[in-house]
């Protein structure tokens, strides 16, 4: 069983994925805060690259969510240094795998065109949170090409739980991922045995009905799907 | 035009202020001591702090950003590495924070063509070319400090220009060295960026307009790193041309 680290373990995401996933993996979870449900967990703080080296050691993959958004020094610290840090930490070690998340933003605004693209430029502003979440990519990039790192860097936008019941009124967001898509995109990630150039960023979501944003690059190079039609409820009743 | 050099205090700062220093009005900054720098202005400020940096935009044009961190600046807690990751980005957003709110228009910014070294020799290399850049963070904090800067075109009115320059050297220095396809002599560097000082497209809609990217070389027979769009977009014209090394 692969044994992976988990940065970030106790935000908003880690929670809800990590249960997903200790089947099929020995997952140790780290964060600066304790776990909401009482998990147990290490203390790392991605900021400090020894921290992160000595969690990391013995891991065949790091999955990094740590982020902090709007804050001028902290999101520097946390999406830059920090994607830095767990980088440097699998170069050192020779860990080959490292998965790291970030906005759909950093791509531009809200795709409010039509297109249709893999891979559109990164067009991330100067807002604080897609522009470290950009550098970071950056980051990751250049580590996963000079170390030879196999980096899969996932791009969404919200997260939740995949509806129970018919959605009335209302259009499901772009980019909103449920959770068991994102863990078994996780699998799908940390299974992966190679990208071009090491290292790549994938759109990520659950629902495929608003029919321009593409997920066609993680079908293609991960095999990825959402597990369940979302959009089936979201239908307009029409009787 | 009163134009404002930050890393001042580097080599590259000093040549592009004799460069500028017969014609323009120069504000010098760094965050370390520069007394030694002549009769120009000079402010000592770390750019990461936003009262600093507000202190030494207002008043000024432009501002010509080298990305220079000092040797000899050292921080309690950081190593020199995320010391250069910290000034190269946190450090250009409040920079370029103040510079926009205090009303500069014209921004010129170093980076570095080492993002491009990995490619073969037997390539020419141009501005379309995608980047490549190791980790290692001398050159690469360089070349996140570019897409900093760079974001701050895509959202206000200034004209912004990253210079990519080769490795800096005097071309008297390394006569007996093999040449290097990545040299340019530190003069035409500083004259590069007197000629992007004249780029002015910020009242133009287009982003790419106003952001533009070039990349300064020595001009050399059978070069790899091409200028030809630094010579057509800002008139570089490198005077240095290192033939003692051919």
């Amino acid at each position: 069983m692969k044994k992976v680290l988990v940065l970030g373990a106790c935000g908003n995401i880690g929670p809800f994925i990590t249960p997903g996933l200790t089947g099929d993996y020995d997952l140790t979870l780290s964060d600066i805060v304790p776990h909401p449900d009482g998990t147990p967990t290490i203390d790392v703080d991605v900021t400090d690259y020894e921290q992160v080296r000595d969690a990391a050691r013995g891991m065949d993959a790091i999955i990094n969510l740590t982020v902090v958004r709007p804050d001028p020094v902290l999101s520097f610290r946390v999406n830059v240094r920090g994607a830095l840090n767990t980088m440097k930490a699998a170069a050192e070690l020779g860990i080959r795998k490292v998965l790291h998340t970030g906005p759909e933003q950093i791509r531009g605004a809200r795709y409010d065109h039509e297109f249709d693209l893999d891979c559109p430029p990164h067009m991330p502003t100067t807002r604080y949170y897609f522009l470290t979440k950009h550098l970071s990519n950056e980051v990751c990039r250049s580590y996963a090409r000079e170390h030879d790192i196999t980096t899969v860097c996932f791009l969404f936008n919200l997260l939740g739980a995949r509806p129970t019941e018919p959605i009335v009124g209302r259009d499901f967001p772009p980019y909103l991922i449920v959770w068991e898509d994102l863990v078994h995109a996780c699998k799908l990630g940390l299974e992966v045995e190679s990208l071009p150039e090491n290292y790549q960023d994938f759109n990520l979501h659950s629902h495929l009905g608003q029919g321009k944003f593409s997920i066609d690059k993680a079908r293609r190079m991960l095999g990825y799907e959402p597990l369940s039609p979302v959009e089936e409820l979201y239908r307009r009743p029409t009787t | 035009m009163k134009v404002l050099i930050t890393g001042a205090t580097s080599e590259l700062g000093r040549a592009i202020a004799g460069e500028l220093a017969t014609d323009r009005v120069l504000r010098l900054t760094d965050v370390v001591d520069g007394a030694d720098l002549g009769e120009h202005e000079y402010i000592r400020a770390d750019l990461r702090d936003a009262e600093a940096a507000a202190s030494v935009v207002t008043g000024v044009d432009a501002v010509i950003h080298t990305c220079e961190t000092p040797e000899a600046f050292e921080e309690e807690g950081s190593t020199r590495e995320e010391l250069l990751l910290d000034m190269a980005t946190r450090g250009a957003h409040v920079f370029m924070s103040a510079a926009v709110e205090a009303g500069v228009r014209r921004v010129v910014c170093a980076s570095t063509l080492e993002m491009f070294e990995a490619y073969p020799d037997d390539v020419y290399i141009s501005e379309l070319w995608k980047p490549l850049p190791s980790p290692g963070m001398g050159s690469f904090s360089k070349y996140l400090g570019e897409h900093t800067v760079r974001e701050f075109a895509r959202d206000y009115a200034i004209t912004a220009t990253s210079l990519r320059l080769g490795r800096l050297v005097r071309e008297e220095d390394v006569t007996d060295e093999p040449a290097d396809l990545m040299w340019v002599d530190i003069r035409d560097a500083a004259h590069a960026f007197r000629a992007a000082l004249g780029r002015d497209a910020s009242d133009d809609l287009r982003f790419g307009a106003r952001w533009d990217v070039l990349h300064i070389c020595a001009d050399v027979p059978n070069a790899k790193y091409l200028i030809g769009e630094a010579r057509k977009r800002i008139g570089y014209a490198p005077t240095r041309s290192f033939s003692a090394n051919r």
